[in-house]
C-alpha cells in the first residue's frame, strides 16, 4: 500500500502529466486535481523553508516543521499506533500486572505469608491433592473431544452450506449453543449435570433435565453389544478401549455440538470464501463428489481446521464442566482458599494446554495448505 | 430415436413444434430409476434425519428444563410422572421474579451488557483495523499480545485481579481531579453500585473495572473479536481508503465514515456475542473485586439461587434435590429468555457477518 503511494506521488511530483497518465491508465480527474494541490503545496514548503536556513545560520528550523514533513510511511506508522493505543496501554499497564502478580503469587505465596521464592506451591499441589491424575484425565479427555469437536463441526458446516429446505432453520438451531451455553448458563447446566448423578446415584426420582440424550447409548445396548470385541490401541501405559472412546462421545453428543458452534461459523465463513469456479472445473474434468472433497474442499479449508483446532483447545479448557475446572472452581473447594495454590495449579494447566497447542500447530502445519493469492 | 419435428401451429412470430418424445412411463423410469437418483434419495433422507436428530439433542435440555419448569412438589414424588405435569404450577416463575429480582436483573444487565458490548466493539475495530491496515514496527508484537490474551483463560487472573483495581490507590486522594471526575462518574453510576467505594478502597464493589478492561480491549473474549475483526478488514479493498486519502480526509475520518459504515455485518456479529457473552458472564460480575457480599448490583447470575419461599416449601421434603435443580432449570430459562428473542430476529446477521469476513489462519 505505501509503496502505490509512492509511485503515484513520485510520479505527479518529479515527471509531466503524460507520465501520470502512462502510471495510472483510468486517470480519475477529481483525484488529480487534489494530487496536484498537495504537491504544490509541499513544494512551496520546501522552497519556503529552504532559503530560510541558508541565510540566517544562527535561526535554527522550529521542530514543529520537521515533525509536519513526516514521510508518509511514519505518518502511517503513527497513525497504526494511534489506533493500537487502547489495546497497549492495556497489555502493558493492566495485563502484564495482573499476569505477573497471578504468577508472582505461585511462587511467592499469598503476601505476608512468605516472602521466598519456592516451588513449595507446585510441590504441594502436585503430592498433595489428587491434581496431577485430574489434570492428566482432563488432558487425554481433551485429545479425545479436539477430533470430535473439529470433524464435527466441518461436517455440519459442509452439510449446512447446503442449498435445501430449512436451511436458514437449521442454523439458528445450530448456532443457538453459541450463544446459550456460555458463563452462567453452562455453569449452572454443569451443576445441574453433577446434581442428576448424584440424584441418580442414590437411586432418586428421575428428574429428566440435564445431561441430554444422555441413555442414548445404553438404551441401545450398544456397549454391551460390543463389549466382547476388544478394540484396544496400546499407548504406552494406558490402554485406549475404542468401543468405551466411543461411546463416551455419543454420550457427550450434546457437548460436542453445543460446543461447535464458533468452530461451525468460521468453517462456514472458508467454505464460503472457496471460490466456486474451482468447483465447476472439477465437475468438468468428471470428479465425484468424493474426490472433490479430499482434493479441494480439505486443502482450501485446512487453515481454518488449524483455527479451529486451537479455538477448540481454548474452548474446552475454560469451560466450566471440565474436570480440572471444577477441580478448582468451588467442586473441590480447596483451590479456593490459597491463592497460591491456585495459581500454581492454573499456570501448570495453562503450560500444558500450552505444550498441547503448540504440538497440535506443529503437527497441522505440516499439512496446512496456504492459497496464494494474487 | 429419432427426432422428427412436427410443426403443430404456426403464426407470424411464434412456431410451435412439438418433438417425438418417448413415452412418459419411459421417461419417468429413466429419471426416477437410475441410480443418481436412488443416491441422491438417501443422501438427502440422510441428511435430513441427522440434522433432525441433532436438533432434537440441541433442543432436548431446553425442553426438559421449560417442562421441569411447571412441575409442582407433588409431580416430583410420583415416580408415574416423567415429563410432562400432572398439576402444573407457575410458582417457580412466580417466586423467581418476585423473590429473586429478575427485573432488577434484566434491567441491570441489560444496561451493562448493552454499554459494554458497545465499548467493546468499537475499541476492538479499532485495534483491528490498526493491526490490519497500518505497517508499523511493533505491529506483529502487539498481534502477538492479542493472540496471548486469546490462549490465556481468564481463570488464570480470577485472584489478580482483584487485589489489581484494590491496589490503585492514586485516586484515593479526595484532592486530585481525576478523583473528582471519578466521584462524579460514582454518581451517575450509583445504580451500579454503592457509592463512595472509590475512596476507600480502589475499585472494589462497583462496576468500573468491567468497563477500563472493556475500554483498553481486554474484556471477556475480545482477543478473538480482534482477531476476527482484523481478518475482515485485511479483505478490505486498500483503494477505498488510497481514495479517501488523496481526497484529504484523515485516518480516523476514514476509518469512521468509510470504514465503519461497510463492515456493520461483521460489526453487528461482534456486538451480538459480546452482548450475550456479557450477558451470561459469571466470571467478571461474579468475582468477588467488584461484586461483594454488601454490593447492591443483581446481575443475571444472582437469580439462579433458591428463593426462601421455595426452599420454605420443599424443607423436609425426599425430593428437595431434584426440586432444585428443577428450579436452576427454570432461571436458567429465564436467563436465556431475553437472548433468544433476540436472537430469533438477529440470527441471520450472526451468520451473514462472520461468512462475509472470510477468516484465514
Amino acid at each position: 500500500m505505501n509503496t502505490k503511494y509512492k509511485t503515484r506521488f513520485n510520479a505527479t511530483s518529479f515527471d509531466s502529466e503524460a507520465n501520470v497518465y502512462q502510471t495510472s491508465p483510468q486517470p480519475k480527474p477529481i483525484e488529480e486535481v487534489e494530487v496536484v494541490e498537495e504537491v504544490v503545496v509541499e513544494e512551496s514548503v520546501q522552497q519556503a523553508a529552504a532559503p530560510v536556513i541558508d541565510t540566517t545560520p544562527d535561526y535554527v528550523a522550529p521542530v514543529r516543521k520537521k515533525r509536519f514533513r513526516l514521510s508518509l510511511k511514519s505518518k502511517k506508522a503513527l497513525s497504526g499506533w494511534l489506533f493500537c493505543l487502547p489495546f497497549v496501554l492495556g497489555i502493558i499497564g493492566i495485563y502484564i500486572p495482573i499476569i505477573y502478580e497471578s504468577i508472582k503469587v505461585s511462587f511467592f505465596g499469598e503476601q505476608g505469608t512468605s516472602e521466598v521464592f519456592s516451588f513449595s506451591n507446585y510441590i504441594h499441589v502436585f503430592t498433595e491433592t489428587g491434581f496431577s491424575t485430574t489434570i492428566v484425565h482432563a488432558v487425554r479427555d481433551l485429545i479425545i473431544q479436539i477430533p470430535a469437536i473439529v470433524v464435527f463441526s466441518l461436517f455440519m458446516a459442509i452439510i449446512l452450506n447446503q442449498k435445501m429446505a430449512g436451511r436458514t432453520f437449521f442454523r439458528a438451531i445450530f448456532f443457538l449453543p453459541v450463544i446459550l451455553s456460555t458463563g452462567i448458563i453452562d455453569a449452572l447446566d454443569a451443576q445441574m449435570t453433577v446434581a442428576d448423578a448424584l440424584e441418580n446415584a442414590g437411586g432418586g426420582v428421575d428428574t429428566n433435565s440435564g445431561e441430554a440424550a444422555g441413555g442414548l447409548v445404553s438404551a441401545l445396548d450398544m456397549q454391551a453389544l460390543l463389549s466382547n470385541v476388544n478394540l484396544e490401541i496400546k499407548l504406552g501405559d494406558t490402554t485406549f478401549n475404542l468401543v468405551d472412546t466411543v461411546t463416551l462421545l455419543i454420550n457427550n453428543i450434546f457437548n460436542i455440538v453445543s460446543r461447535s458452534g464458533v468452530q461451525m461459523l468460521i468453517f462456514l465463513s472458508g467454505l464460503q470464501s472457496i471460490s466456486p469456479s474451482i468447483y465447476e472445473s472439477c465437475q468438468m474434468e468428471g470428479a465425484t463428489a468424493w474426490e472433490t472433497f479430499w482434493k479441494i474442499t480439505l486443502p482450501m479449508i485446512s487453515p481454518m481446521i488449524l483455527v479451529n483446532s486451537i479455538y477448540t483447545v481454548v474452548d474446552l479448557f475454560t469451560a466450566a464442566d471440565n474436570r480440572v475446572m471444577q477441580g478448582l472452581l468451588g467442586y473441590g473447594g480447596e483451590f479456593l482458599k490459597n491463592r497460591g495454590y491456585y495459581s500454581a495449579a492454573i499456570w501448570v494447566y495453562i503450560l500444558l494446554v500450552l505444550v498441547v497447542i503448540v504440538v497440535i500447530t506443529l503437527l497441522l502445519r505440516t499439512v496446512v495448505f496456504y492459497q496464494r493469492r494474487d | 430415436m429419432d427426432n422428427t419435428v412436427k410443426v403443430k401451429r404456426e403464426t407470424k412470430n411464434k412456431i410451435r413444434v412439438d418433438f417425438e418424445r418417448a413415452p412418459l412411463k419411459e421417461r419417468l423410469k429413466q429419471k426416477f430409476l437410475s441410480m443418481n437418483f436412488l443416491k441422491k434419495v438417501v443422501f438427502v433422507i440422510f441428511r435430513t434425519v441427522l440434522l433432525i436428530g441433532i436438533t432434537y439433542v440441541i433442543l432436548f435440555t431446553y425442553i426438559t428444563k421449560i417442562f421441569s419448569s411447571i412441575k409442582s412438589v407433588s409431580d416430583f414424588k410420583d415416580a408415574t410422572v416423567m415429563l410432562i405435569s400432572k398439576n402444573p404450577t407457575h410458582i417457580q416463575y412466580l417466586y423467581i421474579l418476585t423473590e429473586n429480582h429478575y427485573l432488577k436483573a434484566l434491567i441491570t444487565t441489560f444496561l451493562v451488557s448493552l454499554s459494554v458490548a458497545f465499548i467493546q466493539t468499537l475499541v476492538c475495530a479499532l485495534v483491528a483495523y490498526g493491526l490490519a491496515k497500518f505497517k508499523f514496527k511493533g505491529n506483529s508484537i502487539v498481534f502477538a499480545m492479542v493472540i496471548v490474551t486469546l490462549l490465556i483463560p481468564q481463570e488464570a487472573f480470577k485472584n489478580s485481579i482483584g487485589s489489581f483495581f484494590r491496589q490503585i490507590t492514586i485516586f484515593d486522594t479526595t484532592h486530585n481531579p481525576i478523583s473528582f471526575v471519578l466521584d462524579l462518574l460514582q454518581d451517575w453510576f450509583q445504580i451500579f453500585g454503592p457509592t463512595g467505594s472509590v475512596e476507600s478502597s480502589g475499585f472494589v464493589n462497583s462496576i468500573i473495572p468491567l468497563y477500563i478492561l472493556s475500554i483498553f480491549g481486554l474484556g471477556f473474549k475480545n482477543g478473538l473479536f480482534i482477531f476476527m475483526l482484523r481478518q475482515f478488514f485485511k479483505g478490505v479493498p486498500d483503494e477505498l481508503e488510497e481514495s479517501a486519502f488523496v481526497d484529504g480526509s484523515s485516518t480516523l475520518r476514514t476509518f469512521f465514515s468509510i470504514i465503519i459504515p461497510i463492515s456493520v455485518p461483521m460489526l453487528i456479529t461482534v456486538f451480538i456475542f459480546a452482548f450475550s457473552w456479557q450477558w451470561t458472564d459469571d466470571f467478571y460480575t461474579g468475582s468477588s473485586f467488584f461484586n461483594a457480599g454488601e454490593s447492591t448490583l443483581t446481575f443475571m447470575k444472582d437469580i439462579a439461587v433458591t428463593p426462601p419461599s421455595i426452599q420454605k416449601l420443599i424443607d423436609g421434603e425426599t425430593v428437595a434435590n431434584a426440586y432444585k435443580v428443577a428450579v436452576t432449570g427454570t432461571a436458567s430459562i429465564l436467563i436465556a429468555l431475553p437472548l433468544i428473542i433476540a436472537y430469533i430476529f438477529l440470527q441471520r446477521r450472526i451468520v451473514e457477518g462472520v461468512e462475509r469476513s472470510g477468516i484465514v489462519g
